[in-house]
């Protein structure tokens, strides 16, 4: 009730301000842009795994959209802080695991705004689905799991640090993991120190998984990573966020 | 608190014939303007310094994204017409460059905006200080800050062993050239700040910085790239910064490459600051 009531305020939020949705939106949309622009001849470097760059590119732009709608979620959080809301909402009485799972629901939610964005506009350059429609909701399940760990991980740290400012920790630390993963080339292309940390890198099985519908037909050997690591991901984020919110109503 | 000299020195002096005591007095007013930018850009420096958290993501995100993309791109290299590299590293060092100094471009026109909000604009407004200053006095910090994450990311790029073909006088031109950018969305910055008065708008001019350094030749050839795209890098000033800048690492020296790499954002910049004087005129005789 408490979690449903956060999560609708969040959306309700968005549909009032709709310039919140923008920098959400924006950005995905530039990186597909300009990464299936900049990099379109990767493709003819053998071994990329596809001929059409929008197919490897577009999930990689809707899970850099999803983690903005993540950090877009914690960020509500660090507003409510500044602003003493917060507080209020700490006084009421009950668990307080609802007010995070809340926060968590609408950060999930948020990032079907920027997938869909992506697919739409990578539709326009002729992205492919040989997957058939499961294609999609891999990206869709990928893209709400990766905003619902990058906004448990926001929330540890805005209950920690308490200030908006604290957020670009979670931006850079989101851009870095994005980065150092196979987002934007199949992980035999790397070499050095990139291969092993983007083999490790969690987000890699992710991207696999989200990014298997576009490239060929689904697996289950691509796909049970892929949950795996997102489950991780969400379990982890969760421990220290509830850890940390614990701490603040103490 | 910035104590600022106003106090003209040849006032004070004695009687002298008409054209003399005109010439003294521009000269004078020229080194007071000089001065008191002198101070603010001091004012300006220390303020950055004291936040310099704000400076290093500006710092490391280009460095990162550089060492990724050198790994990634091993085979990439090998394409035909992309240009003949020891390593992407090479490559992408003007790119990491402008992208570095891009971070805090607006910070010119952020701090401006930030004296705006909270009064202190107007106490500068109030005391002798002459105009040009109060702009150029937060140009000045952005472009020391610039120089030496310019510095800075030469020596760590030369680290890991890039060659610059041109020598260190392409060294210089490259940071001469990321400087006058700096000054060009510095200025740009300002002229938002004194429109708007809001830090919030000015910081929304980030995102367009960002996206017309990827939509350039800055991370990939554009002789590589294809249909609109290709023409929108083509048509970027970006595209015609980096390109030159580009062929003196790579190549070497050639005069027609430094006259392009500094006259494209010495232009812009001519622009944007005078922009940003006719706004404030604007603004300080509206008000």
């Amino acid at each position: 009730m408490v979690a449903s009531a956060i999560c609708g305020r969040g959306m309700r939020r968005i549909m009032a301000r709709p310039t919140l949705i923008m920098p959400v939106l924006l950005m995905p949309l530039i990186f597909v842009l300009s990464f299936t622009g900049a990099f379109g001849s990767l493709t003819r470097v053998e071994g990329y795994g596809t001929d059409n760059v929008f197919n490897w590119m577009a999930v990689y732009a809707a899970m850099q959209g999803a983690v903005f709608a993540g950090v877009g979620g914690a960020s509500t959080t660090a507003e409510d802080i500044e602003n003493g809301f917060f507080d209020r909402l700490l006084l009421t009485p009950g668990s307080r695991v609802p007010i995070l799972v809340g926060t968590m629901a609408y950060s999930a939610l948020r990032s079907t705004i920027p997938t869909t964005g992506v697919l739409l506009v990578s539709a326009l350059g002729g992205l492919g689905l040989p997957g058939g429609l499961l294609a999609l909701v891999t990206v869709y399940v990928a893209t709400a799991g990766m905003a619902a760990a990058f906004c448990l991980l926001g929330l540890a740290v805005v209950y920690r640090f308490r200030t908006m400012r604290s957020m670009i920790l979670i931006q850079v630390c989101g851009f870095s993991l994005m980065f150092l993963s196979t987002g934007q080339v199949p992980i035999h292309f790397m070499n050095g120190w990139l291969h092993t940390v983007a083999r490790v890198n969690p987000v890699t099985n992710v991207l696999r998984f989200a990014r298997q519908g576009f490239l060929g037909d689904l697996t289950w050997s691509m796909t049970w990573p892929g949950l795996v690591a997102l489950g991780a991901m969400v379990a982890v984020a969760g421990v220290l966020a509830v850890h940390q919110l614990r701490r603040l109503a103490a | 608190m910035t104590c600022l000299p106003t106090q003209p020195a040849a006032a004070s002096r004695g009687p002298k014939s008409e054209s003399t005591t005109v010439n003294a007095g521009a000269a004078t007013g020229l080194r007071l303007a000089g001065v008191q930018t002198l101070a603010l850009t001091r004012r300006s420096v220390v303020s950055e310094w004291r936040q310099l958290g704000n400076v290093i993501p500006g710092i490391v995100f280009p460095l990162l994204l550089a060492a990724v993309y050198t790994h990634q791109f091993t085979r990439v290299i090998l394409l035909p017409g992309f240009p003949v590299v020891d390593s992407f590293l090479d490559f992408v060092l003007p790119a990491s460059l402008v992208q570095s100094v891009s971070f805090g471009a607006t910070e010119a026109g952020t701090e401006l905006a930030r004296d705006i909000e909270n009064g202190f604009f107007d106490r500068l407004r109030a005391s002798p200080c002459m105009r040009l200053p109060l702009l150029l006095g937060r140009l000045g910090g952005a472009v020391v800050v610039a120089t030496a994450k310019g510095v800075l990311i030469i020596a760590i790029f030369l680290l890991f062993g890039t060659k610059i073909a041109g020598g260190l006088a392409a060294a210089v031109v490259l940071v001469a050239a990321a400087v006058l950018l700096v000054i060009a969305i510095g200025g740009l910055g300002q002229v938002l700040a004194i429109l708007t008065g809001s830090q919030e708008a000015v910081n929304a001019t980030f995102p367009l910085v960002f996206t017309s350094i990827f939509m350039s030749s800055a991370f990939f050839p554009t002789n590589l790239m294809s249909g609109w795209f290709r023409e929108v890098a083509e048509a970027n000033p970006v595209t015609w910064i980096i390109d030159p800048v580009r062929r003196l690492i790579l190549e070497g020296w050639s005069w027609s490459d430094v006259g392009q790499a500094l006259a494209v954002p010495l232009v812009i910049s001519v622009v944007t600051v005078a922009m940003a004087v006719i706004a404030l005129n604007r603004k300080l005789s509206s008000s």
